[in-house]
């Protein structure tokens, strides 16, 4: 408990931040599932009914969302249902903040072994995707670049405002639910 | 500061050279071990190349206490469990693979089930579940491409499921990869060139995909070299111990390379092009690595143009302006391809395998995407880009 000791705020805000980030992309990532053609489209060779996790180890925080078929995504919070079938686990909070501050690209971290994944390697690439699709639409353009390989070219402007304009409307939808419930 | 990372382990003791084989019993007596098992193929028995094995044990009163030699191309479950059931019946108490990347696969899938006990290796599948140091195994490898003597993976069919289970582990690394010269000699032609192929192209991808890293760069650029000084004089001269000594070598340094900083893209598309049409693994390495290489040029100028000092010599490399020399790296592994072509027949096209339908294109490129490897390519790739490179390497 030493570091605590010696940043306490910072070290607070760090976890904090990460997991706000957490429920902002689970909300996100229901919401991009439902009026996204091609996230639905990597997403639908999910198993209906897989859990995914994203998570920091040894105890969290985390996000679950459950694939509930057609590409669609449900977020669960933090708490899974039942044993979740694909687990990224980044082994320390500091290394989950660089990549939910898009400091770090995913598939950087991946390679760079900050995290490990927990369950079908193919799978992982398919979320990998889905997560990139996501930080294109919520990002703005120039954060984007750094945080995924590429700039999706058919991610035009005209599409992007417009749909990204109704999952900012959703994630703030379901953010108040959140907190209402 | 950056935010550069990165990890680098290779703890398996390479033993390479002249009468490498004779350092085995003494390695594994400093391991305890006194019952070595040997886990081989038909193709290693028949050329041979168990004698000089076991002929270095008996010389030093290491008595092997049995050979199963009948590892198929493609190991299974089954056959793990049943070499698992012989190596206890025969109370061994160490392995020995002798072979390529099937006879390593299943003899790391066996050490697992020996080690940690049970019959089901499925149980076993995944990463990080094997928590303890495994039994002494050692591994001969008699091709020199794949690298399993220093990658901590191993793959195993389950047949009945019809699904490939892969198993990770820092544990599934041999104590030593013997590497001796004798065991590559007899190699035939268009084997030395695909696996060697598969060795530059570890290389390679190693040296430009995103987990590039100093200390696997280092082993990249060694393996790139020696590849490229001796694969054709080996081609010509395939009784060349010291040709084959450094080929085996390149191919270690290669697979220590890339177990650190992983492949890309010809990797994903070479799996699914194996899985769909049954293309040895070294010859879908060879007909993709330039096509990839022009799709991700523009990610990797920097890193593909300091590859042609190892590819092409010093003298190509200063004679050619820095923003030209990703390109004359590429046209160094083409040249490299059309000698082989010319050597062994080894395909450069799609078409030239005479085994790939057109129309399986598309289901190829669909497979590449569920790939592990395409993660570490340094452009995002997607299905177009998958179907347009597939389309270039067609014909
Ligand atoms: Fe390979």
């Amino acid at each position: 408990m030493l570091a605590r000791r010696m940043q306490p705020m910072a070290l607070h805000a760090r976890r904090l931040y990460v997991q706000l980030m957490f429920q902002v992309m689970g909300n996100a990532l229901q919401a991009i599932s439902e009026v996204d053609a091609e996230a639905q489209q990597e997403a639908s060779a999910l198993p209906v009914g897989f859990l995914f996790e994203m998570m920091v180890m040894p105890n969290g925080p985390n996000l679950i969302v459950e694939h509930l078929g057609d590409g669609r995504f449900r977020y669960h919070g933090s708490s899974a249902p039942r044993k979740v079938n694909l687990s990224i686990k980044f082994k320390h909070i500091a290394h989950a903040f660089l990549v939910l501050s898009f400091q770090e690209k995913t598939s950087v971290a991946f390679a760079n072994d900050r995290m490990i994944v927990d369950g079908e390697i193919s799978y992982a690439i398919r979320m990998t995707r889905v997560l990139n699709r996501l930080e294109a639409f919520i990002l703005p353009r120039l954060v984007a670049q750094r945080a995924v390989k590429e700039y999706p070219s058919n991610l035009h402007l005209p599409e992007k405002i417009l749909s990204a304009s109704r999952i900012y409307l959703k994630v703030a939808s379901q953010f108040v639910e959140t907190a209402r419930a | 500061m950056t935010n550069k990372y990165y990890e680098f382990f290779c703890p398996v003791k390479v033993v390479a050279g002249k009468a490498a084989l004779e350092h085995i019993p003494f390695e594994l007596n400093g391991l305890g071990a006194q019952r070595p098992m040997i886990i081989t193929d038909k193709g290693v028995r028949a050329a041979g190349l168990l004698e000089p094995v076991i002929t270095a044990c008996e010389e030093s009163e290491l008595e092997i206490v049995s050979i199963y030699d009948d590892v198929p191309p493609d190991s299974s479950i089954a056959v793990v469990r049943d070499i698992a059931g012989i190596y206890r019946a025969e109370k061994c108490d160490s392995i020995i693979a002798v072979g390529g990347g099937s006879a390593i696969d299943t003899a790391k899938a066996v050490n697992i089930l020996v080690s940690e006990g049970g019959d089901d290796i499925a149980a076993y599948s995944g990463a990080g579940i094997i928590k303890h140091p495994l039994k002494p195994f050692f591994v001969v490898p008699t091709t020199a491409g794949t690298g399993s003597e220093v990658t901590a993976v191993a793959v195993i069919s389950d047949t009945e499921k019809s699904v490939k289970l892969p198993f990770t582990s820092s544990f599934l690394l041999p104590n030593a990869a013997i590497i001796d010269p004798r065991m590559t000699l007899t190699l035939p032609p268009h084997i030395t060139a695909a696996t060697a192929m598969d060795a530059l192209t570890h290389a390679t991808e190693a040296f430009t995909c995103i987990g590039k890293n100093p200390l696997s760069d280092a082993y990249a650029t060694s393996a790139v070299k020696k590849i490229s000084e001796n694969l054709l004089s080996v081609m010509d001269n395939p009784k060349d111990a010291d040709g084959r000594l450094e080929l085996a070598q390149a191919s270690t340094m290669a697979g220590i390379a890339f177990s650190n900083s992983m492949v890309g893209l010809v990797h994903a598309l070479g799996h699914a092009t194996g899985a769909i049409c049954h293309l040895p693994h070294g010859l879908c390495m060879s007909l993709y690595l330039p096509y990839v290489l022009e799709y991700n040029l523009e990610s990797i100028r920097e890193p593909l143009g300091d590859l042609l000092l190892y590819l092409d010599g010093p003298e190509a490399y200063a004679a050619t302006p820095a923003n030209r020399r990703a390109e004359a790296a590429i046209a160094a592994i083409r040249r490299m391809r059309d000698a082989l072509y010319k050597k062994c027949k080894l395909p450069r096209t799609l078409k030239e395998t005479g085994q790939v339908e057109e129309s399986q294109l598309e289901a190829i490129a669909a497979l590449a995407l569920d790939d592990g490897a395409i993660m570490f390519n340094p452009r995002e790739a997607r299905l177009e880009d998958a179907k347009a490179i597939l389309k270039k390497a067609w014909a």
